[in-house]
């Protein structure tokens, strides 16, 4: 355990995989991790493209994060919209992002958007589905503007316009509508916002607020929240406990001195090597 | 054991996801019963933490149980990590220890390496990091975070399911075998900006009247109040059943 | 002849204590291109000499003030093909941390391990040192930073140093005109004018390379940049 903890190890470690096995064996469930329902959708409109996303985790049918961010950044000139598997989506677009910053600082100029949708391809297809990402990945560059759809199993389409998640159908509906070639900006935000609101009306997945990303040649802007679809009712009254309801047993009170911080001194010293 | 007891509804009882009707119980073996659940649930124990205005706090129950037998009424799922740091970490309790302790490990590295305080963000990464790692094999941990910035002092709270993804909300966290009702209890109680002693009231009282609708967890609790002068830890006089 | 029999395995000591192989990277490094770093109030600059073998070569497609992450650069003297392999192993490095603890890497960490890098280039098989010295500057917790690496794995924090051909006469110099209420701006000149120092022929923006680190992150300064700071000392 001592070697284990002291040389950390890249990739994943399966040294716990037995042990849960063996309990589902003994008839335990696997936990359930976190989920995006989610609704999320890209279009291409006439300068560049539009992401959106609502902002609803579940775990099994609770509501775990009722205002997440599910548009991940990858470059100024990118952006990722993820449904899955919640940790599988962060992980993955962190890693990504930083591969596409090695990427971008040794080549020394902008990544092309097709070199993400590779990437993203290449590791979803090693990991065989069992890295839960479902993405939309937009993002403009010198060939154009892009939007790609992935699959967890690494299949990829280049398309004008795409929804995910399983509120994918409703929001798909409305850009089946109502989506054209070359739209204007405010045209193209009012249509993905109306894709995803149709996701987070209809679909139990999906809900809160919906955000937006907004990337042109210029660079991108992100609007979290673009609209509050669901506005909490100001409540009332107020339940709350008077003072000393609790019935304490003991307490401890521990003042915290101030901690100055250590500042690592590194002593200037002449080089010595002889 | 003859006490009576309703069985909980729990989200993890089907992994296809189709939940059929559910009768009430009076339950004759709860070993049965408890058997088909989550391996989350099989020691019991519950975290909430919330924030308040300048302060955090984080609370958890005491029990330590083997399915539906109670073992001990002192079991420790909140740890301090660092003057304005704690964390929870209900689930599997074999996995709460280890987790623990390969989490002390990398902060103490960390410290001893950059020479100066962990910040509660930056403990969140480690935390996804560490479990993210063991994301095909996991451990059966979903910690609770609190704490303030060493910098800053800004209240930080935040969740992280078993596999590492992180939720960061303005208001509560929950975590552990009653969660549900706590969510229920924490989003009627919770407001914004409550002094140190309000905050106190309104996380006991949401623990308390959470897990006393629990079977699997209770038997006392303890409530951290974290400001930026001092830490206050309370031991809540509870049932015991 | 003592020395030989010791210089041909890096990890064999000399009798006297020396590991020679490292003193014949430091030789490599005294033989390279100069390379200047200065510390001001609100930022730091990296300097260097970028001289061409033949008027043949596209100068611009050659760089050497490199960018390892948003608020952190270097430089170096000594071999351009080693320098590059650190520049990559420190831009790694700093990603990696990222990824673990979610926030920019302090300079100090990242010298600290790129130093472990080049300090395992002594003691291992099969290797040689890295013929550089490199300059990193960055700036982090609202304050400048600039930290010289050599190829034992030593490294140092300055107020302002050189290093390359000449180093001695560009830290003489350096100390004469050094204060510790320089401006950023008043640094890129000192930096200029320590280079000048022993430079032979024309200075242009084609010849030297600037980079600079302030609040804002590290970049490196376009040709047109460095020509009006050029022409502002002329």
């Amino acid at each position: 355990m001592v070697e284990e903890n002291e040389r950390p190890q890249a990739g994943f470690q399966f040294s716990n995989f037995g042990r849960n096995e063996a309990l589902v064996a003994r008839g335990f469930q696997m936990p359930k991790c976190r989920k995006t329902g989610t609704t999320i959708a890209g279009i291409v409109f006439k300068d560049g493209v539009v992401l959106g996303a609502d902002t609803r985790a579940t775990e099994g049918d609770i509501v775990a994060d009722k205002n997440c961010c599910k548009i991940h950044y990858l470059q100024p000139n990118m952006y990722c919209c993820g449904a899955g598997t919640a940790a599988d989506l962060e992980m993955t677009t962190q890693m990504m992002a930083s591969q596409l910053e090695l990427h971008r600082l040794n080549t020394g100029r902008q990544v092309p958007v097709i070199a993400a949708n590779t990437m993203l391809k290449q590791m979803l297809f090693r990991y065989q589905g069992y890295v839960g990402a479902a993405l939309v990945l937009g993002g403009v560059d010198k060939y154009g503007s892009h939007i790609y759809s992935i699959h967890p199993h690494g299949s990829t389409d280049r398309l004008p316009y795409t929804t995910m998640g399983s509120g994918s159908l409703a929001a798909m509906s409305v850009f089946e509508a109502r989506w054209k070639p070359n739209m204007e900006l405010d045209e193209a935000k009012q249509l993905v916002r109306d894709a995803i609101a149709g996701g987070v009306f209809n679909d139990l997945g999906s809900g809160s607020n919906i955000d937006l990303c907004v990337i042109t040649k210029d660079g991108a802007t992100m609007t979290r929240p673009y609209d509050v679809a669901n506005v909490k009712g100001q409540r009332v009254g107020k339940y709350e406990y008077k003072r000393g309801v609790t019935e304490v047993l003991n307490t401890v009170v521990r003042p915290i001195e101030i901690v100055s911080e250590t500042v690592k001194v590194v002593s200037e010293e002449d080089m010595d090597t002889a | 054991m003859q006490s009576r007891m309703v069985e909980l509804e729990t989200r993890n009882q089907d992994p296809q996801g189709d939940h059929g009707p559910q009768e009430r119980n009076y339950i004759l073996s709860l070993h049965d019963v408890l058997m088909k659940k989550s391996i989350l649930n099989y020691n019991g124990g519950c975290v909430v933490a919330m924030k308040g205005k300048n302060c955090v706090a984080i609370a958890c129950d005491l029990r330590f149980g083997v399915q539906a037998q109670t073992i001990s009424t002192d079991f420790k799922r909140v740890f301090e990590l660092g003057p304005h740091l704690y964390i929870g970490l209900p689930g599997l309790a074999t996995d709460t220890q280890t987790v623990l302790q390969r989490l002390q490990f990398r902060i103490k590295m960390y410290e001893m390496r950059e020479g100066r305080r962990l910040k509660p963000h930056t403990l969140m990464a480690m935390m996804q990091n560490l479990l993210y790692e063991r994301r095909f094999g996991p451990y059966f941990v979903e910690p609770v975070i609190a704490g303030l910035d060493p910098n800053t002092k800004e209240p930080y709270i935040c969740a992280l399911d078993l596999i590492g993804c992180a939720c960061e909300p303005a208001d509560f966290v929950v975590s552990g075998t009653c969660s549900e009702s706590l969510y229920g209890m924490c989003e009627t109680t919770w407001q914004e900006d409550m002094e140190p002693e309000d905050l106190f009231e309104c996380i006991s009282q949401s623990l308390v009247n959470a897990f006393d609708r629990d079977a699997l967890s209770g038997w006392g609790a303890v409530v951290h109040i974290i400001e930026q002068d001092k830490v206050t830890t309370r031991t809540l006089k509870c049932r015991q059943d | 002849m003592a020395t030989e029999r010791y210089s041909f395995s890096l990890t064999t000591f000399s009798p006297s204590g020396k590991l020679v192989q490292i003193e014949y990277a430091l030789a490599a490094v005294a033989a390279g291109a100069p390379a200047v770093g200065i510390k001001a109030k609100d930022g730091v600059v990296l300097a260097t000499e970028k001289k061409h073998k033949s008027i043949l070569v596209e100068e611009h497609s050659i760089i050497k003030v490199e960018v390892v992450t948003d608020h952190i650069g270097m430089v170096y003297s000594g071999m351009g093909p080693d320098y590059r392999l650190l520049v990559r192993q420190a831009r790694r490095v700093a990603q990696q941390y990222y990824r673990t603890y979610l926030e920019p890497i302090p300079t100090t960490q990242l010298v600290q391990r790129l130093a472990a890098i080049m300090q395992e280039y002594t003691q291992s098989g099969g290797v040689r040192p890295f013929g550089v010295s490199l300059l990193i500057c960055g700036w982090d917790t609202d304050r400048p930073y600039l930290f010289q690496c050599d190829p034992s794995g030593a490294y140092f924090p300055w107020k302002a140093t050189a290093m390359g051909k000449n180093f001695i006469n560009g830290k003489t110099f350096l100390e004469k005109r050094y204060n510790e209420d320089l401006e950023l701006d008043d640094a890129v000149h000192t930096a200029i004018l320590t280079l000048k120092e022993s430079f032979e022929g024309q200075m242009s923006s084609d010849n030297i390379e600037i980079g600079i680190c302030n609040a804002k992150g590290f970049r490196r300064l376009t040709p047109a940049e460095v020509q009006d700071y050029l022409a502002n000392i002329a």
